[in-house]
């Protein structure tokens, strides 16, 4: 299996704040990653770097064999617009915050896009919607609106907005912290089972259990840089790396 | 009481010129209003700038003077540059400087409403791959006409009483005439009768807000 993602040298900074230092990664197609760390680690900036919310300083980002910036220039220098757009558009993310549009129902919130950016047909769209629903539990929402549905609801209905686009990589951004904890389960078990299908996910948590359990592969941040990666079992249970250990410590007392 | 026969027809003239005043202001105010909001949160200061100029002449000034300055600027520049182009009858003037003037109102109105949408919503919008056009009339403006029909409804409401400025170029609407009926008769009751009109076109308006607010619950 090839690359599907590759991350290296990436650097980023918010005026004198250098929030991203030298980040390399790579992650192979059907893999699921973790990426855990302390609050202000930088995990959502890279997350946000990747799906292009934020412009990156330096680094190399290849994204499904596509460059999105041109290898080996200072700064970067992002690809023609043709380009990145093939690469969001290869891109899914989910929001902590879900970030659903609140003036359409759930299967709007799910076709618009297909319709008006992929130019699907809008029958086509709509069974592709219900398919998305009836896999995320939610068949019978449909025609709900978005302030009708409990947070965990509308968590899988934004994953499910976000597959409808048949993203070749998935992106999550912290998707529990918003929810207490039972709501939390069913959105980890929503993750888990496209983990089963061969969906590529990079997930940014602070469920480690979670991050353990459903990855392949785990990264541990802190200070914008990766302190630890490797195969769970190695990142939990192997590494003795200082850092890390305090910080699982911390979430071991929890 | 056997004037209010001879009064109302006349007074009910003088209501159609206010109505027109009201609906072409509206007409052209609203959108002129959506531009300029565009138009002050522009990243470019030679926009924002000018921009933020205007809209704090409009609403620092009188309406009363700004109606007054269309009218008799127009001619006094078109005198100047001798081209009669430039000047406005009484009527279009009225209608200039009342959707000039109440663009700014409804524009600052607008960019509220545009700016209490939350960046999430742009975001999750370029994700799906909406172009900005897209996000902008599809996502955007759809939230942003609920939250400003209050602030709306209360523009509205004061332009149907503003109208009567128009009568300081001598646009006979409702007021003016109903001034007239006042020298003539005597009397205040024509100035009452006027306000009756006044008061039955807002509670008419306020209940079609009420409507659409209630038209526009049924999201969050």
């Amino acid at each position: 299996m090839n690359d599907i993602l590759c991350v290296s040298h990436l650097k980023k900074s918010f005026g004198d704040n250098t929030v991203l230092k030298d980040i390399s990664f790579s992650l192979k197609e059907g893999e699921v990653l973790s990426v855990i760390g302390p609050s202000g680690s930088g995990k959502s900036t890279l997350l946000r770097c990747i799906t292009q919310l934020e412009t990156i300083d330096e680094g190399f980002v290849q994204v499904a064999g596509l460059n999105m910036v041109v290898p080996d220039v200072v700064p970067a220098k992002y690809a023609p617009a043709k380009v990145l757009r093939e690469i969001r558009l290869s891109t899914g993310l989910v929001f902590q915050n879900f970030n659903l549009f609140p003036h359409l129902t759930v299967l709007q919130n799910i076709t618009m896009a297909p319709v008006r950016v992929l130019g699907m047909d809008r029958g086509g769209a709509r069974e592709l919607g219900r398919k998305l629903l009836a896999q995320m539990g939610l068949e019978s929402k449909e025609k709900a609106y978005p302030c009708e549905l409990s947070g965990g609801q509308q968590q899988r209905v934004s994953i499910a907005r976000a597959l409808a686009l048949n993203p070749k990589i998935l992106f999550f951004d912290e998707p529990t912290s918003a929810l207490d904890p039972e709501l939390t389960g069913e959105i980890l078990k929503v993750i888990k089972s496209l983990a089963e299908t061969k969906m590529t996910m990079v997930i940014v948590t602070h469920e480690m259990a979670f991050a353990r359990d459903v990855a392949d592969k785990v990264i541990f941040m802190d200070q914008g840089f990766i302190v630890e990666q490797g195969s769970p079992d190695f990142v939990f249970n192997q590494s003795g790396n200082e850092r890390l250990s305090s910080f699982l410590s911390r979430f071991a007392q929890g | 009481m056997s004037d209010i026969a001879q009064l109302l027809p006349i007074l009910g003239q003088g209501f159609l010129t206010t109505l027109a005043i009201f609906a072409l202001t509206l007409l052209f105010s609203i959108p002129l209003g959506m531009v300029i909001a565009l138009g002050r949160m522009s990243r470019f200061k030679v926009v924002r700038y000018p921009i933020k100029f205007y809209i704090s002449v409009m609403r620092g000034t009188p309406l009363l003077l700004q109606i007054v300055a269309i009218y008799f600027g127009s001619y006094y520049l078109s005198e100047n540059v001798g081209s009669s182009w430039l000047s406005f009858d009484r009527f279009p003037a009225v209608i200039v400087a009342f959707s000039l003037n109440y663009a700014a109102y409804f524009a600052e109105i607008f960019r509220g409403g545009i700016q209490s949408i939350s960046k999430g919503q742009y975001e999750a919008a370029t994700m799906l791959g909406f172009t900005k056009t897209q996000t902008f009339f599809r996502i955007i403006l759809p939230q942003v006409v609920k939250r400003v029909v209050p602030a709306s409804a209360n523009e509205v409401i004061t332009l149907v009483k503003d109208t009567s400025l128009a009568q300081v170029i001598a646009v006979t609407e409702l007021f003016a005439l109903a001034k007239k009926q006042q020298a003539a008769y005597a009397s205040i009751f024509p100035l009452f009768v006027a306000g009756v009109f006044y008061y039955v076109a807002n509670l008419l308006l306020s209940v079609l807000f009420g409507y659409i607010e209630k038209k526009l619950d049924y999201y969050k």
